[in-house]
């Protein structure tokens, strides 16, 4: 089937940023809040859930986590980062060990896209996947920016029929392997810190939350918690506070080589967050 | 047996750091140099290799850490008897943490051959690391910490906040060595005081390797014998760092105003 005859499921949504008056007195002018739920966890996202988001799914080169085929479901763009192709290749069937390994290849979780520098994805997959349609984006030449950063540009720039005024994108395997490839996809968070990126392992979700924005982070405790941490990325945080936390900040200075905040838990529903500086944001994910 | 009969092996070994001028003109004022090298990874440290750090001499376990050692060690060691395997060759001499992890019959079971049980379940404010490293830094007995280096197994994966608490302890105690180690990679911090350079053992290491600024952007960072040098470049998060490079020979220099994190790969033989 050649590219141009694939269809793409859209769904039209929209998102609103809730325009929220500053809780705090002292900050006279109102700051946008920023609304956050690991709805892509559940098996079914409910309609009226807002914000409504568009995912895209790009999937790394480590051991896929086994909700990857959850994330694929609710997402409306696949890509695979290079050798992440042999992992959905190799693993997707052994996540479903009764059905026929070449049905769940070639129907059921076939990428759209393959884009990297190709110096880790096998000739066979690259073969298999180009046969069925597959889109496949050469970038060898380009050893300045990480494969999930070419991924990430792709679906910024170039995806067509992609609703990208809510998107999000979810990068399974994000974490595990090398460290360096781990804090190579910290540093696309901070270099998309626009766009609503999403790391996976599963063991943990991480994303950014911007300075620019009061942020509420709504825990589903069923999939999620409680373990959780917030940590500054890149610059010390002069003032961090938040509400919902087991030890809450206030005003509290984070630095690496001083105070962050790991090992806390969540105590409710609701964790808020607000910051001089970009904050990571991580919370377990619950083995079910 | 009682801990005060149980004996541990100390070995006195001397490391000396060299004071090396500096190599680069505009830079009036000599900057110590620090020498790295895996040679923990080795299965024997040459007696001439300098700096001199001998292998283990304390081990400790952090809390659930025991539970990996009861389970696992003996799983490395197929072959063998597990009890033996527990019992006589990889008995940790200290378990610390707040003991949230460790299982009820492992904690008995050191606790009966006489691993000293150290429980910090009151502190929530630091982690099990870091308990461990102030112990090892503070209250040691009969270790030589003029030449320490502490190596932490299983330090990456699994939760992330753990990762990023253990990257906070090489921050926090930024004066020690030590080194984090999972299947895949080390981790070592590179202070901003010291020039470094690290000796690269091609067998065990490499050649995948990274650097990157940690807690501050650095306004510039100089190296040799990586296939992409840094030269006087700035690196920070949101920015460039330097992530999937590689080594290309048997030393890397580097130097910078800012704390950096030295990555490299582990070769899976």
């Amino acid at each position: 089937m050649l590219p141009s005859q694939r269809k793409r499921k859209i769904t039209i949504s929209s998102l609103s940023f809730l325009f929220g008056f500053s809780f705090f007195p002292r900050r006279p002018l109102a700051m946008d809040l920023m609304h956050h739920s690991s709805t892509f966890l559940l098996p079914t996202i409910p309609s009226d859930h807002r914000p409504s988001l568009t995912y895209a799914l790009v999937v790394l080169n480590q051991n896929l986590p086994r909700f990857t085929p959850l994330l694929w479901k609710h997402a409306q763009l696949r890509l695979c980062a290079d050798g992440g192709a042999n992992r959905v290749y190799d693993e997707m069937p052994r996540l479903f060990p009764q059905e026929d390994a070449s049905d769940v290849r070639r129907s059921r979780y076939k990428p759209d896209v393959i884009k990297g520098d190709m110096d880790s994805i096998r000739t066979e997959v690259l073969d298999f996947y180009t046969s069925l349609g597959t889109e496949i984006i050469d970038k060898s030449h380009d050893q300045d920016t990480t494969d999930l950063h070419k991924c990430v540009t792709y679906i910024r720039d170039f995806a067509p029929d992609l609703d990208k005024s809510n998107l999000c994108i979810l990068v399974a395997g994000a974490l595990g392997g090398r460290f360096d490839h781990e804090m190579g996809n910290l540093n696309v968070l901070c270099r998309f810190s626009s766009l609503r990126i999403v790391l996976l392992s599963d063991d943990s979700l991480i994303h950014l939350l911007p300075r620019t924005h009061h942020h509420e982070i709504h825990i589903l405790s069923s999939i999620e918690g409680p373990h959780c941490g917030l940590m500054p990325i890149g610059m010390p945080s002069s003032s961090s506070t938040t509400t919902g936390l087991q030890w809450d900040l206030n005003e509290t200075e984070m630095r690496f080589g001083g105070l962050i905040s790991t090992s806390n838990i969540v105590t409710g529903e609701k964790v808020t967050v607000r910051s001089d500086s970009d904050l990571l944001w991580t919370i377990s994910i619950k083995k079910l």
